[in-house]
């Protein structure tokens, strides 16, 4: 990854985070929660290469850590984010083709999102977090995983649109 | 060429892990400038939240009333008598009385338990799906509200402020699973510990061998040295079931909130309790039946007889 898409990944990631922060976080879903800049984030991942994967995962973690609504450590989300964006350029990219199906992009953002999810529960009760019940986790993340696949449609094709929009001409 | 760019990826990946472990230890080491930085987060989000929150509440009450639809059911119908012209200003106008009723109600209960309140609006909830429970409002260090106070609503306690800026303040709610406060059953009172599990229904564990709970006890906020984080006397919940198990050593149960914790539009931040301890002043009276009128019908002779 070139250090001229820096400025941009933090942008975009910036726009998720208030989007997510000064909208979606006012939507009372019926089930559990959506979680925007996750499934932003995935989708996001999925097209980047190893290298610029993990930097953008942290880029977009530091941003998700900063949110002041958040009971877990700072610094959770970045290594959350990191890790996943390892995981999913590393598996996803190389097991599938390079132009990805709606279909697959989709699922591939449903779990991921919940792996995350997941992760960051396991290395918040680590590090002393409480989790809650299980009927209320399980709600947590089967809802998220339901709007993340609902809403595809809307999100998935966004972040693509801004994806390539941050690609140098040398990326490209 | 292709393993070289793989041990940078690998190099790159490691060195971004330790760098997160290492923030994780700067927070959990307390450093202040990590507080810092999400309390001036907070301040550059507070105006994109009350412009959403102008956005969002009518449309909230329209996914509240969805998610309610079998207790809404008569509120609907009357709306459906309504013409179409007026029913957009009837939504912006509810709204603004379901405001007005729930500061009325939290009012009354800060004023019958002669608490200092500062009242202020929901202006966003916390991370959705990110396993916490809090609610940002629109008052801050300029209102008074600091760390550590009480908030309550129209029927008893919230939560407690997490944090502050100088226009708006972020409560961690009851239901947190993080969250944790000292109880006493209100006639008997016996102390235990509330704690938030997610959702609206909570655990209590009761402090002592011999301390005792039932269905249908009402729990009251115990109280902490300077009134902070809990005044004393707020309602908490009622207990809705008792564990019985023989290797128990103390009484465990669950209860149910007396405040929705989902539909929460006004809240008031408790700055002191000028007259101390309510007592039991604040407990929910139970609501006094409607009289039954009995008619008795005396049959009259019909002209044919």
């Amino acid at each position: 990854m070139t250090i001229n898409r820096v400025p941009g990944i933090v942008a975009v990631f910036s726009l998720m985070f208030l989007l997510q922060e000064a909208l979606i976080n006012h939507v009372p879903f019926i089930i559990g929660g959506f979680s925007l800049y996750l499934a932003f984030f995935i989708v996001w991942v999925m097209q980047e290469e190893r290298g610029s994967a993990v930097a953008s995962g942290f880029i977009a973690g530091f941003i998700a850590d900063l949110s002041p609504t958040l009971e877990a450590p700072f610094g959770l989300w970045s290594f959350v984010f990191t890790v996943v964006a390892y995981l999913v350029a590393n598996n996803v990219r190389s097991a599938l083709d390079s132009d990805l199906s709606p279909v697959t992009i989709s699922l591939v953002a449903v779990f991921g999102s919940a792996t995350a999810l997941v992760m960051f529960l396991i290395s918040g009760a680590i590090l002393g977090q409480e989790v809650g019940s299980a009927n209320y986790v399980l709600k947590e993340l089967f809802g998220n995983s339901l709007w993340t696949l609902l809403l595809s449609p809307i999100y998935a094709p966004i972040s693509i649109k801004l994806y390539r929009a941050t690609l140098t001409a040398r990326n490209r | 060429m292709a393993a070289r760019g793989s041990n940078r990826t690998r190099l790159l990946w490691i060195s971004l892990l330790v760098t997160s472990l290492f923030l994780i230890t700067l927070d959990l080491r307390g450093v202040s400038i990590i507080t810092s930085i999400r309390s001036g987060v907070q301040s550059v989000l507070t105006p994109f939240q009350k412009a959403g929150s102008s956005v969002f509440s009518p449309l909230g009450n329209l996914f509240d009333d969805i998610t309610n639809l079998g207790r809404t059911q008569s509120k609907i119908d009357a709306l459906k008598e309504e013409n179409e012209q007026l029913k957009s200003q009837l939504i912006l106008n509810e709204n603004i009385v379901g405001e007005l009723e729930q500061l009325k109600g939290v009012l009354d209960l800060a004023g019958q338990a002669k608490f200092k309140v500062v009242p202020a609006r929901v202006i966003t909830r916390g991370g959705t799906a990110t396993f916490g429970e809090t609610i940002v409002i629109d008052k801050g260090t300029s209102a008074g509200i600091k760390r550590d106070m009480t908030v309550i609503a129209t029927s008893g306690l919230v939560g407690v402020v997490k944090s502050t800026t100088t226009n708006s303040s972020v409560i961690l709610l009851m239901s947190d699973p993080s969250f944790r406060v000292g109880v006493r059953v209100a006639g008997t009172q016996d102390m235990g510990v509330l704690s938030g599990g997610g959702d609206n229904r909570f655990t209590i564990q009761m402090l002592s061998a011999t301390g005792q709970i039932k269905v249908g006890d009402v729990l009251l906020s115990r109280g902490s040295s300077g009134d902070r984080p809990f005044v004393p006397g707020v309602p908490v919940g009622k207990v809705s079931f008792v564990e019985s198990s023989a290797g128990q050593l103390t009484k465990q149960g669950r209860v149910e909130g007396f405040v929705d914790l989902d539909g929460l539009g006004v809240v008031s931040v408790v700055l002191n309790a000028v007259a101390g301890d309510p007592g039991e002043a604040l407990v929910p009276r139970a609501p006094k039946p409607a009289p039954t009128v009995t008619v008795f019908v005396t049959p009259e002779p019909t002209p044919s007889e």
